[in-house]
């Protein structure tokens, strides 16, 4: 017994001794290597656009002996905007983080960003004429710039060149044709099924209302229309245009031309096992479907509906507010963004299209394939509309997808989705911002 | 929690017991003196555990009451007293309800096969089969993993289009199901989910009240002409009595915390019949940012917890009465 005793407590003290020699090391590691301002930066980039990211850290690490810009990665979605929104509360946020531009207007009115510098940018040259004009228009809130977009990432069609090549659905050039009324579009997807066997189109929707929404909102805006959700002018988008691409979204899924019950593992599975031609999905696929070796071609999503509009996103560089901003680390955050936007060329190969102009007008970008060819896509960018709760990971687009994921799957109920949509807003509508309950700053 | 914290409770008495015992001196003493001595003593020792209990039970207990009559946001805005508002919206909110509902209709879907087969599973094994140590690991291993690996499973398991599910279901030339994005369906698969992963636990707890049962009363059962059958339900069921309420009311208790599983195998998104209660005070506090909103609707899930638990306590003092 006594020697048991004793040989335990060797195993805790030996335990504790190592722990407290790694807790030192882990010091030395961080702060004793190099004499330079640390700067906190987090971002919700995981999988191949993290490690992109990195990449482009390091090499702007390496550059500054000055600074150093520590990133920390939170996992993508809710539980990252939950962490941001709470560090923002308590005044002590890092001095950099990552947002979806389409985010920023539900976290301005409760004071958790603070606005950019458009003198300090501009010297960096950075300013309106480096980006296009609906990604720079997003970027304002109330006449303030509160996010510096890094890229769009819209919504796509990435195609299987050599199945659509025997389908004949490529033009001239090589290219996947672009159909302008959904009939047409249909048509085309129902040939290439001919050739796979299986499905013509891989879009992954079942249950995922992020996915419908993406989709949905693109091809509505095709119309010519967008919907505006406002406090004061209540719940505006056109009803029958609503039931319109509900109606196609499922004539879509009708097991022929995409999969009765996609979910996005599925569709990710089947196109880059070369089992489908064309693929809805976000640019950020691109890297993985050219490992899985497939012969990729990708453009903006056709003009189904009359109009070119590709539902997007961006990845925004936002100061969180602080309580008490250290003027030289803000000042190296602002170097570090505008170094990263100009060379934001090594982001533009894991698909996204780079937000800042001089990249797409440098020649080596043009001959990035396939996001050439979608680049185009900066120009007719459709975000979320503009209100305090859309955007990615809301609550809203699961709402969203909870009203209408049956009638897409059923093919019916499209009127009863629309009014129930119409009402959901107007509830939201009623209760007032979160952020803002006393609605100090609308 | 409260058997828990009745049990840490009941320890206090014990330095008494000690008082009396030999080796301890009195001497010089009053039995007044001693016995205040061993109760600070005793408090002494327990101070540690009731700063904690303050510190993460009472405390947030507490302060959860007060945010959920403010409109306290998770952005720091707000906390202006507003009353019962928050209560009165939770109540008229048809999500509040048809979250309870799941809640409910998944803790009585769960717990009742989780209890039938843990109990099958444990007889048979304690049968006496070949190989008991396989059959032991193999039904307890699922519990060891983690719900984010059994979420991830299942919903390849389920996937419409290529789980093994659907496979298996259209061999048998049944039409395939979409498992977790059907509504009605979504619940019954996590609980199929659910009662693979953490069967094991209550077989555990089963095999070992199975193996405390004594040899001889079978013996002599055996000899008073018992066959197999009625062994098991003049001996084995009746003496299982005691483990099971244990069983249930575990089992019950975690059933009603339904979150993990259900959260990640439906993506973080959820129908409105399969969104567990805790999953809607998740999305209302950290998603929507309402605090106060989220902690009102967390005292009403705890309401009804406390509902169930004073059915339970008088369900055990009936049968412990009896």
């Amino acid at each position: 017994m006594d020697r048991m005793q004793i040989s335990r407590r060797q195993v805790l003290a030996g335990a504790l001794g190592a722990a407290s020699a790694m807790a030192l090391a882990g010091c030395t590691a961080g702060g004793g290597t190099r004499e330079a301002a640390t700067v906190q930066f987090w971002h919700l980039l995981s999988g191949g656009d993290g490690i992109t990211m990195q990449g482009l850290i390091d090499t702007i690490n390496d550059a500054h002996q000055d600074f150093f810009i520590r990133p920390t990665v939170l996992a993508w979605g809710a539980p990252y905007y939950t962490k941001l929104a709470m560090a923002g509360a308590g005044g002590r946020a890092p001095e950099l983080a990552v947002m979806h531009a389409s985010r920023v207007p539900g976290y301005v009115p409760g004071g958790l960003l603070d606005p950019w510098d458009l003198n300090r940018l501009a010297e960096l040259g950075v300013d309106e004429s480096t980006f296009s004009e609906p990604i720079w228009e997003a970027s304002q809130v109330d006449g303030e710039l509160y996010s510096v977009a890094l890229d769009a990432h819209p919504f796509i069609a990435l195609y299987n060149t050599e199945i659509c090549e025997e389908a004949g659905v490529l033009d001239s050039d090589g290219r996947l044709l672009r159909p302008d009324n959904p009939d047409d579009f249909l048509q085309m997807c129902r040939e290439i099924a001919g050739v796979t066997g299986n499905h013509g189109l891989s879009y992954g929707f079942l249950a995922d209302g992020t996915q419908m929404w993406r989709l949905f909102y693109g091809l509505y805006c095709q119309h010519g229309e967008q919907m505006s959700f406002s406090q004061t002018d209540g719940v505006d988008f056109n009803e029958d245009t609503f039931v319109a691409v509900l109606e196609f979204m499922s004539q879509l899924a009708d097991g022929e031309i995409a999969a009765r019950q996609g979910t996005i593992d599925f569709a990710i599975a089947e196109f880059a096992a070369q089992e489908s031609g064309i693929h809805f999905t976000g640019v950020w696929e691109l890297p993985t479907m050219r490992e899985a070796g497939v012969p990729l071609g990708a453009t903006m999503i056709p003009p189904i509906f009359g109009q070119e509009a590709v539902y997007a996103d961006s990845h925004s560089f936002v100061l969180p507010h602080q309580m008490d901003p250290d003027d030289e680390l803000r000042d190296y955050a602002y170097t570090f963004v505008a170094e990263l936007l100009s060379n934001s060329l090594d982001w533009a190969g894991a698909g996204h299209i780079p937000a800042y102009q001089p990249i797409i007008e440098d020649p080596d970008y043009a001959e990035l394939s396939p996001q050439a060819e979608y680049a185009e896509a900066a120009d007719h960018i459709v975000y979320d509309p503009v209100a305090w709760f859309t955007g990615s990971g809301s609550n809203f687009v699961q709402d969203f997808g909870n009203i209408v994921g049956n009638t897409v799957v059923s093919g019916s109920g499209f009127d009863e989705a629309a009014e129930n949509f119409r009402r959901h807003i107007e509830d939201i509508l009623e209760r007032p911002n979160p952020a803002d309950p006393e609605e100090t700053q609308i | 929690m409260t058997d828990v914290t009745a049990d840490r409770s009941a320890v206090a008495p014990e330095p008494e017991t000690v008082e009396e015992g030999p080796g301890i001196s009195t001497a010089g003493r009053t039995r007044g003196q001693a016995r205040r001595a061993n109760q600070l003593i005793a408090w002494a020792f327990l101070a540690p555990f009731m700063l904690a209990f303050f510190l993460f039970v009472i405390w947030p207990l507490a302060h959860g009451i007060y945010l959920s009559m403010t409109d306290q946001s998770l952005t720091g805005a707000g906390g202006s007293f507003i009353g019962l508002e928050n209560y009165a919206e939770a109540l008229s909110d048809p999500v509040v309800w048809t979250s309870i509902r799941n809640t409910v209709w998944f803790t009585v879907i769960s717990t009742i096969p989780l209890v039938l087969f843990a109990l099958v599973m444990a007889l048979l094994v304690n049968t006496g089969l070949p190989g008991q140590w396989l059959w032991r690991l193999s039904f307890f291993m699922p519990f060891l993993l983690a719900s984010t690996v059994i979420s991830q499973i299942w919903m390849w398991i389920f996937n419409p289009e290529i789980g093994v599910a659907n496979e298996i279901l259209t061999t048998f030339g049944f039409e395939p199901i979409a498992w977790l994005q059907t509504e009605h369906i979504d619940l019954i698969s996590i609980t199929i989910a659910t009662v693979w992963w953490t069967v094991g636990f209550n077989f555990l707890l089963y095999l070992a009240a199975l193996q405390n049962i004594p040899e001889h009363q079978y013996e002599a059962a055996a000899v008073d002409g018992a066959g197999r059958w009625r062994q098991l339900f003049s001996i084995t069921l009746p003496q299982l009595g005691p483990v099971t309420v244990v069983v249930l009311v575990l089992q019950a208790l975690a059933s009603l915390k339904l979150f993990d599983q259900a959260y990640q195998m439906m993506n973080g998104g959820s129908s409105d019949t399969s969104r567990p209660i805790v999953q809607y005070i998740f999305e209302a506090g950290f998603v929507g940012y309402r605090f106060g909103y989220a902690s009102a609707i967390s005292y009403i899930f705890f309401a009804l917890i406390v509902i169930v638990g004073i059915f339970q306590m008088t369900v055990l003092s009936r049968r412990k009465g009896n």
